[in-house]
């Protein structure tokens, strides 16, 4: 069982990583490294390392903190309207990177409706305040905070109630609970959500591809993406030479994150939950302020920029009640089919990526927890490797691997939907991995141990003890997986054709095509048709397992 | 006796085998053309043809190729036509021998030139590309030099030949007609113009007002000037570059006889008078220009030298790369 697990980690993890790595150093087929270091020796390369690095480790840190924050208020204090902060919050990562930053670009420009009105609109023709590296890593930080903050509010949930009581009992001061108990149980998860914020930041396309191309403020998937569209496959090699820099990277950022780790997480039984101990007092109305107002520049800002760009007939004209039409949504959702048809493919690739994932997370998580050993660490910095390559590089060893037809079975994946659901599953197994290895950690082996005695087999403690107790976690994993499917565009890309476009490429399409309205038309629709589905989720939260609705 | 319900169920199954071929067959599209146009050349070609199973796949002319030639080399290429925007990239098809060569009657009423004499390929529009500005901007350009004043530092964004077909034909037409040459661009980016994207990218910056000035394919700022937006189109009186946006049946299709009759929708009158009705100039000589255009007369295209422009794409990419890159 754990060779077959760990097999399967190195499968999803190595091959497509060894699949480049052999494009990059035997690009003719015979073994060469002079072109691969004469690639990563370039100073473009050099450049796009360093714009990489500064971006994603002041754009993680700013996550962190932000995300940080937000989970402790959430988690522990008696802030009022949780909930609707936290959807809020979550919504706004469900929309996809290269969305947000145009609607940023859209609602900060020259021809900004909010700035316009209030007379502060930059003059034609002058630079967008938000291309470059400052307006980069404010938006890295924003976008990726709810990650943290899922991930950590999972982790503040676990923690046992009655510890916290016991030190208040004895007159500890919130600091000092926070400080002696808090933190230590939560540095496994603050560890993960460092390391899943910085490598979401690494692979992250859509934000600096709009903030930082055309002001030639290049990181390492920008760069790559350029290369590529300007070479094709004759930059290939040099291409796969920048990816395996930008695997190391993140490996590098993983073993701090590892370092930071206790070497074994303590157990503690499952139980009650902690409430929410502490009362802000006089504070509470300041706190709640910063959280309302952190959800209107997440999510209000960039939802109101989409939308009034979706109700003008132009990109361009002033919203008024003379100008205002429904005209794009009509376009969009009666008119071209190829909407609608991308709507339903991404939530079918999307949720069968999660669900897979969700299903393989549990045993995975059990065994690399009871029989991992050292393997752990290593297996699961494998499963991040695909994760932190920019999805375009996925695309292309995906594509180089499935190319040909499958042995055994004699059919190509290639122009089916398989090849996209096989990307989703391989680019986004350590998400799903992440909160159910998290909570594996910290369950005692006490309950398996006497099951175990009771005669239990491996099968039925695995379904009937382990998983019923990680399943909110797994739930989350598979949620989590979902939600940066469904909007996705990089992996789908390059994978896509007739029948199968996604919605983020429907998206990309209309934008490229000159149709800015009807790419935010159908921007909106998304973000809409997300926001239903958590509502229905919402809706049932009470009939499922405790903690699998992250807002909740 | 046979439940009703199963029979149907039968009947059903047995129809969902029947080939293919018996209903008109499936014919996949592969095009540079916008979705919204791409959408209503599929369901007018429909209306005509309801039998053909007709889908597109939409992307820049550049990347449907990418896409292409990532088909081409799994053995199993997709698509039955190609729609892309330029005649040089069919003449390397051509020249690789992927493209279906086809005599047909609809291009009697049109002049040389306009398709290939092989019958490989044929233009279906003319798509040129000018000067895009913000009717805020303080200058009115008017020639191709304007955009190297003062009033203009800063404030260009053009398309670049690895993103868009008509950015290719456009950087080689220029470069071979302005006096400069390459130098042009070269003075261009001294100017402080960057090329980034498609020509879509240039109609949303220089719209929303981030950039004044642009090239940027005909089409898209006259119909959108049309919708109300802030920008005006500018034939230069240099004169401008074009595209053809030509058609081609590709050699390994499994429905050649769907795509030709797609190939003759698109060549016959009401298919160019759909192109006009889209905001296109067609490239039928007898059908009228939509509103925005000057009179056809009026437009003057510079020459261009295909056969060179192929040969020469390689090096015409790394040269604007290498003025632009950095």
């Amino acid at each position: 069982m754990l060779a077959v697990t760990v097999a399967l980690f190195a499968a999803v993890g190595l091959v497509p990583v060894l699949r480049l790595a052999d494009a990059a150093l035997r690009p003719a087929g015979v073994f060469d490294a002079a072109p691969f270091l004469a690639e990563i020796a370039t100073r473009r390369a050099a450049l796009a390392l360093r714009h990489s690095l500064e971006t994603c480790l002041l754009g993680g840190f700013g996550a962190l903190v932000i995300g940080g924050l937000v989970a402790l208020a959430a988690a522990l204090t008696d802030v009022r309207a949780v909930r609707p902060i936290a959807f809020l919050y979550v919504l706004s990562m469900l929309m996809a990177p290269q969305v947000t930053a145009l609607a940023f670009l859209t609602a900060t420009g020259p021809s900004s409706p909010l700035l316009n009105s209030l007379g502060l609109a930059p003059a034609p023709g002058s630079a967008n305040p938000l291309t470059g590296p400052a307006g980069i890593i404010a938006l890295l930080a924003l976008h990726h905070s709810p990650l943290v903050f899922i991930l950590l509010r999972t982790g503040l949930a676990s923690i046992p109630g009655d510890v916290i009581e016991a030190a208040r009992i004895s007159g500890a001061r919130p600091t000092r609970i926070a400080r002696t108990i808090v933190l230590p149980l939560m540095r496994p998860y603050l560890a993960a959500a460092a390391a899943l914020a910085f490598v979401a930041c690494v692979g992250n396309f859509g934000i600096p591809a709009l903030l930082g191309i055309s002001v030639n403020y290049l990181t390492l998937p920008t760069l790559i993406y350029v290369e590529i569209s300007s070479g094709g496959p004759a930059v290939l090699a040099d291409m796969a030479a920048l990816s395996v820099v930008m695997a190391v990277m993140t490996l590098a950022g993983l073993a701090v994150a590892g370092l930071v780790a206790p070497g074994r997480a303590t157990r503690i039984a499952p139980g009650a939950g902690l409430g929410r101990p502490f009362r802000l007092g006089s504070w509470r109305l300041p706190v709640e302020a910063a959280l309302w107002l952190l959800v209107a520049i997440v999510f209000v800002l960039p939802v109101a920029s989409l939308v009034t760009t979706a109700l003008v007939p132009a990109y361009g004209v002033a919203l008024t009640s003379t100008t205002l039409t429904l005209d794009n949504f009509v376009e969009v959702l009666a008119r071209q089919k190829v909407t609608v048809r991308a709507l339903v493919n991404s939530g079918l690739y999307a949720g069968l990526a999660a669900a897979l994932l969700a299903l393989a997370a549990i045993p995975a998580a059990h065994v690399l927890e009871r029989r991992g050993g050292r393997l752990k660490a290593i297996a699961e910095t494998l499963i991040e490797l695909p994760y932190a390559l920019p999805g375009i590089v996925l695309a292309v060893a995906t594509i180089l691997l499935f190319l040909k037809p499958l042995p055994l079975v004699g059919v190509s994946l290639y122009a089916t939907p398989a090849i996209i659901v096989v990307a989703y599953l391989i680019r986004f197994a350590t998400v799903a991995l992440k909160a159910p290895a998290a909570a594996m950690a910290q369950l005692p082996t006490d309950i398996e141990e006497a099951a175990r005695i009771a005669g239990a087999g491996y099968a039925r403690r695995l379904w009937t003890i382990v998983a019923p107790l990680i399943a909110p976690a797994a739930v989350a994993g598979a949620l989590a997986v979902f939600l940066t499917a469904f909007n996705e565009l990089t992996v789908s890309a390059l994978l896509w054709s007739a029948g199968t476009e996604t919605l983020g490429v429907v998206m990309f399409n209309l934008e490229d095509g000159g149709y800015a309205t009807l790419a935010a038309a159908v921007a909106v629709v998304s973000i809409g048709v997300i926001a239903v589905a958590m509502i229905g989720l919402d809706l049932c939260a009470s009939r499922l397992p405790r903690r699998v609705v992250p807002w909740r | 006796m046979l439940d009703r319900r199963a029979v149907l169920a039968l009947l059903f199954l047995i129809a969902a085998s029947l080939p293919a071929e018996a209903a008109g067959g499936k014919l996949v599209v592969y095009t540079s053309q916008p979705n919204t146009d791409a959408q209503q050349t599929v369901d007018a070609f429909k209306a005509k043809h309801p039998d053909v199973d007709i889908s597109f796949v939409r992307d820049g002319t550049p990347r449907v190729l990418a896409k292409l030639r990532a088909e081409i080399a799994a053995g199993q290429p997709q698509a039955d036509v190609l729609l892309i925007a330029d005649s040089v990239t069919m003449e390397g098809l051509k020249k690789e021998g992927l493209l279906l060569p086809y005599k047909t009657e609809a291009t009697a009423p049109y002049p040389a030139g306009t398709h290939d004499p092989d019958g490989a390929w044929f233009g279906t529009k003319l798509i040129t590309t000018g000067i895009v500005y913000n009717t805020k901007a303080p200058m009115k350009p008017a020639s191709w030099s304007d955009l190297l004043k003062p009033e203009a530092k800063g404030q260009v964004q053009i398309p670049t030949p690895v993103t868009s077909g008509a950015a290719m034909i456009h950087t080689v037409t220029l470069t071979a007609n302005l006096p400069a040459g390459w130098g042009y661009y070269k003075d261009l980016k001294a100017n402080g113009a960057v090329a980034t994207g498609a020509n879509g990218d240039v109609l949303r910056a220089v719209s929303g007002g981030e950039k004044l000035y642009g090239f940027i394919v005909d089409f898209m700022p006259i119909r959108e000037k049309a919708k109300g937006a802030p920008i005006e189109f500018v034939f230069p009186a240099e004169g401008v570059s074009a595209v053809t946006e030509p058609v081609a049946i590709l050699k390994s299709s499994k429905n050649p006889e769907a795509a030709k009759a797609f190939v003759d929708f698109l060549l016959s009158a009401e298919g160019q008078a759909l192109t006009a009705k889209q905001g296109y100039v067609p490239a039928l000589p007898s059908a009228p220009l939509p509103a925005g255009y000057p009179a056809r007369s009026a437009i003057k295209v510079m020459p261009f030298d295909p056969a060179k422009a192929l040969a020469e794409e390689a090096a015409n990419k790394k040269k604007f790369q290498d003025i632009f890159a950095e």
